[in-house]
């Protein structure tokens, strides 16, 4: 094969691109826009071990060839993933596009990429020296920037078991069909003995990566939900000051105003 | 350095261009199946769709060496079924079809939901080929042919 390895199991596809300078190749339907000829690409689709969904006691394990229509048929896929995949372009994309590849192009605006932030998703990296589990918001660096080494690959995406059943989720695009995000929100709210255990607020295609506050969320921890009510300004306040955003397809001015605006009414949603 | 081997609508085609190139290309311009056609080669128009492995893709999206080993059915392939028969006689009894250029890509969208759900709702199959972009008739006759076939096809899908 000119310009490319397929590679039938794991073992195969990680020493390929330990010797090799190769771009792995998903669903192809990020690559392919670019349309890069010179590249070589490692096609990583038909590898049995990438494409299955597991659960063991803490996760849900998404291997990284799995593809969003796959996810969308699969009872162990928390329904919140699943709303946000199932708004991603159309069936066709979502036939061929897979979780990997969602992450390894960088984007801000990946719509799978959003949950795995609020959720604190882990990726497993591997390669022949072995596999390291990140966690998501350290492996996005910046812009398109990734720690992902170049004889590694994404080669699972664990997500908590538990604790997205009380989710909000917006995405604002274009049209209802193939848009791609112009501000995307998710939200969890978990509660303990009447008292929020963890508040988790996700922002989508407004910054160089997924954008979230852990420092803002835990203004509302250990709060009763009338509690949380009456800070409610102050966190909308402090997120307002918080976020520096840049312009994209749209100005920062709307971008920001969306996301303070899905922030309200997700607390709003959920008693706050 | 060998030859990227698959099966096309039934045959056994080999390609020796490029892992690169993409399968649009290569369906139109080495194999001669214009019925796939180019839209906007950044999949989001579906009228290069074909069916890879028996699922709805956009072929403007995925690359020669991706199809190693597996089977690509266009619409010149599809036309000599007996399901085609019955989308044919749904599209034309409700004028589903102007200019024409979507239709390939719509009639597998449509195959893609009848094949996963007999009997679709009516937002099912609008969500079916919701990637599929057409220009003419505004959709509404597409959607009744294809519940249409839905109905008149008992027992093919």
């Amino acid at each position: 094969m000119v310009n490319g390895f397929v590679a039938n199991s794991l073992q195969e596809a990680l020493e390929i691109r330990t010797n090799h300078n190769v771009v792995p190749y998903g669903g192809g339907t990020d690559l392919m826009v670019e349309n890069r000829p010179d590249v070589s690409y490692l096609f990583l689709a038909k590898i049995p071990e990438l494409k299955e969904i597991k659960a063991d006691d803490q996760y849900i394990r998404i291997g990284g060839e799995v593809t969003f229509t796959q996810a969308l048929e699969s009872s162990l896929v928390p329904p919140l993933m699943k709303e946000a995949v199932s708004r991603i372009a159309a069936p066709a994309i979502r036939n061929a596009g897979t979780f990997a590849g969602n992450i390894g192009n960088g984007s801000a605006k990946a719509d799978s990429v959003l949950i795995d932030f609020v959720a604190d998703a882990k990726l497993c990296l591997s390669s022949v020296r072995g596999t390291r589990v990140v966690d998501i918001d350290k492996f996005y660096l910046g812009r398109k920037k990734l720690d992902l080494q170049s004889d590694e690959l994404i080669t699972e995406i664990l997500l908590p078991k538990t604790g997205l059943e009380n989710y909000y989720y917006k995405k604002i695009g274009g049209r209802n069909a193939l848009a791609i995000s112009r501000v995307s929100f998710a939200g969890v709210l978990q509660m303990e003995g009447g008292r929020i255990s963890s508040f988790a607020a996700g922002f989508g295609a407004v910054a160089d990566t997924v954008l979230r506050f852990k420092e803002l969320e835990a203004m509302l921890l250990g709060k009763t939900l009338a509690e949380a009510k009456e800070k409610k300004s102050d966190v909308l306040n402090a997120y307002s000051e918080k976020m520096v955003l840049t312009r994209g397809r749209v100005s920062a001015e709307y971008r920001k105003t969306v996301c303070l605006n899905l922030l309200n009414d997700f607390m709003t949603e959920k008693g706050i | 350095m060998n030859n990227i081997t698959f099966t096309l609508n039934g045959k056994t085609a080999s390609y020796d261009g490029s892992a690169t190139d993409r399968l649009l290309d290569a369906l139109r311009d080495i194999y001669g199946m214009t019925s796939v056609k180019c839209g906007c080669k950044e999949g989001e128009c579906g009228a290069c769709a074909v069916l890879l492995d028996g699922t709805l893709i956009n072929s403007c999206c995925v690359a020669m060496g991706a199809v190693e080993g597996s089977t690509v059915v266009t619409l010149e392939g599809y036309r000599e079924t007996e399901r085609f028969a019955v989308l044919d006689k749904a599209f034309a009894s409700v004028s589903a079809v102007q200019c024409g250029f979507c239709i390939p890509g719509m009639v597998l969208a449509a195959e893609s939901v009848l094949a996963k759900n007999p009997k679709p709702t009516e937002a099912e199959v609008r969500d079916g080929i919701s990637g599929n972009l057409c220009r003419c008739t505004g959709y509404n006759a597409i959607v009744n042919a294809i519940l249409i076939a839905s109905k008149e096809g008992n027992g093919l899908w």
